[in-house]
């Protein structure tokens, strides 16, 4: 799982500190922001594969982060990380595209697992748009 | 038009024209949407199981399990539907309707409900009575009207009200965070239970109160202050809302703080609010069903009694519905002792007649009491001798508190238990008054000679706090930390009746203690579980040791040795408190949606996606036609790489692969495979299990058992072979790397296995599927139990309806799964013909242990 970048966003310090820290001992290559701003900010500049997103978060929530990172984006894979379940929440962001949405505490297994699989999905998709524009090239 | 579609669906398609890298992509993405799909339904799966353990009864739930479930549930399904989108160019996409459909049927089932309380944040007692429940809680509502309505003496004091509670909560939007710790918790195991308690109490016992609830406490205050009154002390007590729900007692599960000084209040009002998360609390709603919001903690401040005397009175005997007399518990002091059953008291038994008789008394030695200290605070002292061996009461007094018992009782309509004080000017004030929980006693209560066919008892004596009989292992608690190891139907042993060991009810078979009346919270709870109880039997720490097994009968007061199958037979089951209660209810509305499965026959023209009514129906759909779609794409496109091939492999039958992705160890062209080519873990383990015995042919048929096979394969045409799709024909192994489906048909029989088994452990699984057999349907369902039988030993979990056969393993690493593999491919092929026997249990027997012996020797499991 070499070379899948990973932006984590939480405003809660410990946990983005501590999840961080996890998932680099897991050698990925990991960086987290406290804000759904500074998450924007960061994909603007720095591509990233795979977003950890909280949901409750000051100013900019999750909702309006995952939408800021589909439009700038959109091959970009959100899993969504919340301490707060909520069905409803739940249908809301799997309809604009996020990868799952997993609750806190999650297993780091199952979340590196979720990453790997989102990373996947995305290479995946990548590999079919240009072989598709390839195709058309040709023809 | 039909040629329309088919030209619709096909222009999705990737078309046979397309380049070998482009088809290669094409297959790698639908496998790893399958691949997906199948990770989402084998976890919604795993979650509806448990939901179906929690309506069984088998694991405690509370609110957030319900939400959190429903939520990953709705999360995997929503995944399951895009998967099959995805890789079937959205000819699924109904069903995002179907799934949005049904979301919103459970939604209102387990939406977080905010009731807003209104009215003022205190209110004095002369303002209060039963119709302020809603505002007050039950406890102090009641308090307040038999000061004011019934007109007995009661102290006086206020509440701080459930709006007061909910401004207190808002300030520090303590609710938010509460919930957030809540789902970070297992709570169905004790010491992450005893964490989170732990934290919460500290969360709110450190937040700060909101200016305008402090002053409207500190007025109320300043009020009881009347000039010429001693220096005001107030008694602080829980009055939670939804504590009368469904008769449930919360006896003692909150905290109560006695002669606070006016200067603490504000402190003690917290220590009261954080009790709602103490551990007997959150335990007590756990194992009631009650959800969290819907207990708002009210709390009153009533002017302290400086007690002589005090206790507990039942109207009635809580555990003879047949017995109308009073019963009077009483200390010297306050009557605290009782309520936490660390002291025997005194008690008396009075007549019902209009002037009560003092029918029957008790009076233990009463070593200590509880009385308040003069600056703040309780302390326990010593008493002198004259109390120690004295009544607390006089009958004259005992009389006139059971006219106050039969007054109650009469005006309340219900038997009613009520806490009492005597204070220094010999007046009776009453301090609580709730209905009593009655549960009768099977067998009656008389104080039966010991049964001499059961032999001698290990002990003998105390009271009864809750009727019945059990058996378990001794437990002995001395401390908090010794209920972390408490097991399951053990019988909890204690030295006293003490409230906190509440927490142990839902799992004790019985209660003994040393000390304790049937008077106090500890007895209330123990009843309302119907766990058998018997307090105050003295030597019971000391004679009873760690593990012994021991029945309790504590109807009449006996300890056995050992099980008493006679004693415990014929005992009415215990009814499960949880099925009554709002969070069961909650959980029963919602899995209505989620669990039931209606689209049972894939072949069945009901099979559609508009009748998917449940998410079960939604994944059961999906999974079928995903599979259904990787095999036709494998089929369907020309691309040598990935169409099927043949197993060459010296055995009868012939085997068909597809290979999904990473299946085969090297590209392979022709229409053959070699096994060593093939990479896939799952199919080899297997694989291994099939070919690890010769097979020695069908055995030895008695005749009834050919009649039989003959007569139903002529009567059954859907058990010949190669009348179905192409699909069922033969044995067609669908594999991957770390994935393998495979079904077969061999003669009369169909089974499927489906299995991932990779390095993610949590990802791993195993189902299988079994039906059919020529025989008649007595034989085919006890062939299945055979099975059935055979794979639980090996850790699968099996449901068999008729005779077919479900079953489950996951979670484990690839060892273990590889291992079950084997005998899995074992098993399905060497019991194929059984059914012929099936007749004959003898030899059922000898096959069973011939394929068990078998089994260890190959595969030691």
């Amino acid at each position: 799982m070499d070379g899948v970048r990973v932006l984590v966003v939480d405003d809660e310090t410990d946990f983005l500190d501590m999840i961080v820290r996890r998932l680099k001992q897991r050698v990925l290559d990991v960086s987290g922001v406290t804000s759904g701003d500074a998450a924007v900010r960061v994909i603007r500049e720095h591509p990233v594969d795979v977003v950890i997103l909280d949901m409750r978060m000051p100013e900019m929530d999750g909702i309006e982060t995952l939408q800021e990172i589909k439009k700038l984006s959109p091959m970009v894979e959100v899993i969504v990380l919340t301490g707060y379940a909520n069905m409803e929440s739940a249908m809301r962001v799997m309809e604009m595209g996020a990868f799952d949405y997993l609750m806190k505490p999650s297993d780091m297994d199952d979340l590196e697992y979720k990453i790997q699989d989102a990373y996947q999905e995305k290479r995946l998709n990548e590999k079919m748009l240009n072989s598709s524009q390839g195709n058309r090239e040709k023809t | 038009m039909l040629r329309f579609l088919k030209k619709l669906i096909n222009r999705t398609e990737p078309e046979a024209t397309e380049s070998p890298e482009e088809l290669r992509i094409a297959f790698r993405v639908r496998y790893h949407h399958f691949r997906q799909l199948l990770k989402a339904n084998n976890k919604t799966l795993e979650v509806m199981a448990e939901m179906d353990q929690a309506l069984a009864g088998q694991i405690p739930f509370d609110m957030h399990f319900i939400r959190s479930r429903c939520t990953e549930v709705t999360t995997k399904v929503w995944q399951i539907v895009r998967h099959i989108n995805e890789l079937a160019s959205g000819r699924y996409a109904l069903l995002f309707e179907r799934l949005k459909h049904i979301q919103k049927q459970i939604g209102p089932h387990v939406r977080h409900l905010d009731v807003a309380h209104s009215g003022a944040f205190v209110l004095p007692l002369e303002d209060v009575d039963v119709r302020r429940t809603g505002q007050v809680g039950s406890k102090l509502a009641h308090i307040g009207e038999i000061a004011n309505r019934i007109q007995m003496a009661t102290p006086d004091g206020f509440v701080v009200t459930a709006a007061g509670y909910q401004r207190f909560m808002a300030h520090n939007d303590l609710q938010t965070e509460i919930d957030r710790c809540v789902q970070a918790t297992e709570v169905a195991h004790l010491d992450q239970l005893f964490a989170l308690s732990s934290r919460l109490q500290q969360m709110i016992i450190n937040a700060g109160m909101p200016p305008d609830l402090s002053q409207a406490i500190t007025a109320q205050c300043r009020r009881l202050e009347r000039p010429g009154r001693a220096d005001l002390r107030l008694a602080v007590r829980s009055s939670a809302l939804g504590e009368d729900i469904l008769g449930a007692s919360f006896a003692g599960q909150y905290r109560s703080e006695l002669n606070v000084s006016p200067d603490n209040l504000l402190q003690a009002y917290r220590e009261i609010i954080a009790s709602k998360y103490g551990l007997s609390a959150m335990s007590y709603r756990l194992n009631r069903g009650i959800r969290d919001e819907d207990v708002a903690m009210c709390v009153g401040c009533l002017e302290m009694v400086d007690a002589v005397a005090g206790g507990v009175m039942y109207s009635r005997n809580p555990v003879d519905l047949s017995d109308h007399r009073i019963f009077i518990n009483s200390v010297w002091g306050l009557p605290k002792p009782v309520v936490d059953g660390t002291l025997d008291p005194d008690l008396f038994i009075l007549s019902r007649t209009p002037t009560p008789k003092v029918l029957d008394k008790h009076i233990p030695p009463k070593p200590c009491k509880f009385t308040c200290y003069a600056e703040e605070g309780v302390c326990r002292l010593d008493c002198n001798l004259v109390e120690s061996s004295h009544a607390s009461l006089i009958d004259e007094e005992a009389v006139e508190l059971a006219h106050l018992a039969i007054h109650l009782e009469e005006y309340y309509g219900i038997p009613q238990d009520i806490e009492w004080a005597m204070d220094t000017a010999g007046l009776f004030v009453i301090l609580q008054c709730r209905p009593l929980h009655l549960v009768d006693s099977e067998k009656g209560l008389d104080l039966a000679a010991e049964e001499p066919e059961f032999g001698q008892s290990l002990l003998r004596g105390g009271i009864t706090a809750s009727p019945g009989a059990a058996a378990g292992p001794v437990h002995r608690i001395r401390k908090e930390a010794d209920t972390l190891l408490f097991s399951k139907g053990a019988v909890l042993v204690a030295e006293q009746a003490l409230p906190r060991w509440a927490t142990l009810l839902s799992r004790a078979a019985a209660v003994i203690t040393e000390h304790g009346s049937d008077a106090g919270h500890l007895a209330s709870v123990a009843r309302e579980f119907q766990v058998s109880a018997v307090f105050a039997l003295p030597g019971a720490m000391s004679k009873l040791s760690n593990g012994q097994t021991i029945t309790v009968d504590a109807d009449n007061r006996l300890l056995y040795e050992g099980r008493m199958e006679t004693l415990l037979a014929g005992r009415k089951p215990k009814k499960n408190v949880m099925e009554v209660s709002p969070v069961f209810a909650a959980l029963k509305a919602a899995a209505k949606h989620i669990t039931p499965l209606n689209l049972l026959d894939p072949d069945a023209p009901e099979f559609r996606q508009k009748n998917c009514r449940t998410f079960h129906d939604i994944t059961r759909y999906c999974h079928e036609k995903s599979v259904q779609e990787m095999f036709r794409f494998g089929r369907d496109h020309d691309f040598p790489e990935r169409s099927s091939k043949q197993l060459r492999v010296q055995v009868p039958m012939k085997w068909w692969v597809l290979n999904l992705d990473d299946g085969f160890r090297q590209e392979v062209t022709g229409k053959y495979v070699d096994l060593d080519d093939i990479a896939s873990t799952p199919m080899l383990a297997l694989w291994h299990g099939i070919v690890a015995l010769p097979w020695e042919g069908p055995p030895p048929v008695d005749g009834k058992g050919m009649m039989s096979v003959l007569f139903h394969a002529t009567t059954n045409t859907s058990l010949l072979p190669g009348l179905r799709s192409r699909f069922t024909e033969r044995n067609y192994f669908m594999i991957s790397k770390n994935y393998c489906s495979l079904s077969s048909r061999l003669g009369f029989h169909f089974s499927s296995v489906e299995t991932m088994v990779s390095d993610r452990p949590s990802e791993n699984y195993i189902t299988f599927q079994f039906k059919g057999g020529a025989a008649d349907s007595h034989r085919k369902t006890r062939r299945v139990r055979l099975i059935g039988d055979m794979l639980e030993i090996y850790g699968f979990r099996v449901h068999i309806k008729e005779d077919v056969l479900s079953a489950r393993m996951e979670g484990h690493d690839r060892k273990h799964m590889v291992n079950r593999l084997n005998i899995l491919g074992f098993l399905t092929i060497h019991t194929r013909q059984l059914d012929m026997i099936m007749a004959n249990p003898a030899r059922v027997v000898y096959y069973r242990e011939k394929l068990e012996k078998e089994i260890t020797t190959l595969f030691n499991p």
